[in-house]
């Protein structure tokens, strides 16, 4: 049993369904034209300006100072985090030497007349021969420096006008691997100088 | 007047992935911390000095102490691979006192790889495995570590040592063997000699020295 000869009105329906269309070429890109003409909706304005492609001309120095500006703020950045957390987060795992807070003052005296500049270095300022200057104590020939240690065990030695020396009053650490000679200080809790 | 050769850039995304691009190859520069002692060293001799000491830190060893020779080695100037080695050989000096050791804290563990370095075997170090509660054998250590960089011979620096230590000494009686030692060395008396000379002395007496290997 066929629709035909269910209802005639389904067999003109059919018949006209299977017709093929017929349109003009030229009516999509018409339309295609009609629509892009229209303004997008006040709201999506900005939006469709966004996500528009768009072609533009950049010169080689336009181009290059762009991308030095882009360097700057990095530079600036990472320097700002430096100061921050007191070191780059991308080193090792180790926190940078400083001289730790301790309620155990030491006193440090070396005997080196004719030298004109005398520093204390050691685990405790991370081995940095800047970071404490040992000061000629009148005109005896003597270099002191007096500092907070947290109690415990420390390597150092003196650096005398560029020259290692340990300390002939204290324990000998042995070899430092390096050809010179360290001093151990053993710091008790609470006392010293 | 000079021109300059215009480029076309299709789109913003384009100029944007450039300019990453570039960044993106400064960037290893702008790591570099410059205040950071170990970037000092050759990309592959601080990459081995990182290796170690994040090895020391994974098995639970005082990497910091390594760190600290890393930084003595850059500051007296010494040469990339000795720094290299210092740090290797203070990592093994570690992990052989802590297995002698067992569980001590940070400083005693240097403090004993101190000794190794200065030439003791673990087998001496061993006698400080037993211990009273609270005592501690950082000045034992040290005086032991200076006795044989003074040139007391090796077996008799330890065996005087541990038998001071086994007989309960305490850290003022180490110091003062320490400093008559070293006075008499000073004097011109042969280290070996001065150790036994002292020791006959000593409160806490140990018997004759004996080697033990």
């Amino acid at each position: 049993m066929t629709d035909s000869e269910l209802h005639p009105y389904v067999e003109l329906i059919a018949r006209e369904a299977r017709r093929p269309v017929v349109t003009d070429p030229a009516a999509r890109q018409r339309i295609m034209a009609a629509v892009r003409a229209e303004s997008p909706p006040r709201r999506l304005r900005f939006w469709h300006r966004a996500v528009q492609p768009r072609a533009f001309t950049i010169s080689p120095a336009v181009g290059g100072l762009l991308a030095a500006g882009l360097v700057g703020i990095g530079v600036i950045a990472g320097g700002l985090r430096a100061n921050r957390d007191g070191q780059m987060s991308a080193g090792p795992l180790v926190a940078a030497p400083q001289l730790p807070v301790s309620d155990t003052v030491v006193k440090f005296v070396f005997a080196a007349p004719n030298a004109s500049q005398v520093s204390l270095v050691g685990d405790f300022n991370g081995w940095d021969g800047e970071k404490t200057k040992m000061v000629r104590a009148g005109k005896s020939g003597m270099w002191t420096v007096t500092l907070p240690l947290t109690a415990g065990r420390h390597l150092y030695a003196f650096l005398v006008d560029g020259t290692w020396y340990a300390d002939p009053t204290e324990p000998l650490a042995g070899d430092d691997g390096f050809g010179h000679a360290n001093s151990v200080r053993i710091v008790a809790r609470g006392v010293g100088l | 007047m000079i021109r300059l050769v215009s480029r076309r850039i299709r789109s913003l995304p384009a100029a944007v992935a450039a300019a990453v691009l570039v960044v993106g190859g400064a960037l290893p520069a702008i790591g570099q911390d410059p205040s950071d002692p170990l970037s000092r060293l050759d990309a592959t001799s601080r990459f081995a000095v990182e290796a170690i000491i994040d090895s020391a830190f994974a098995a639970g060893l005082p990497g910091a102490a390594l760190h600290s020779k890393a930084l003595e080695g850059i500051s007296k100037k010494a040469d990339t691979k000795k720094i290299v080695d210092a740090v290797r050989k203070g990592f093994l000096n570690l992990k052989t006192a802590r297995a002698t050791l067992g569980g001590v804290p940070d400083e005693e563990l240097i403090a004993a790889a101190a000794v190794l370095e200065a030439g003791a075997k673990p087998t001496q170090l061993s006698v400080f495995r037993e211990r009273k509660k609270g005592r501690s054998d950082l000045e034992a250590f040290t005086v032991w570590a200076d006795l044989m960089s003074r040139g007391v011979p090796l077996d008799d620096a330890s065996s005087a040592i541990s038998k001071l230590w086994q007989d309960g000494a305490d850290d003022m009686t180490f110091h003062r063997l320490w400093n008559d030692v070293q006075s008499d060395i000073s004097s011109g008396l042969n280290p070996g000699a001065a150790l036994l000379n002292r020791i006959r002395e000593s409160p806490t007496r140990p018997p004759k020295s004996t080697p033990e290997e």
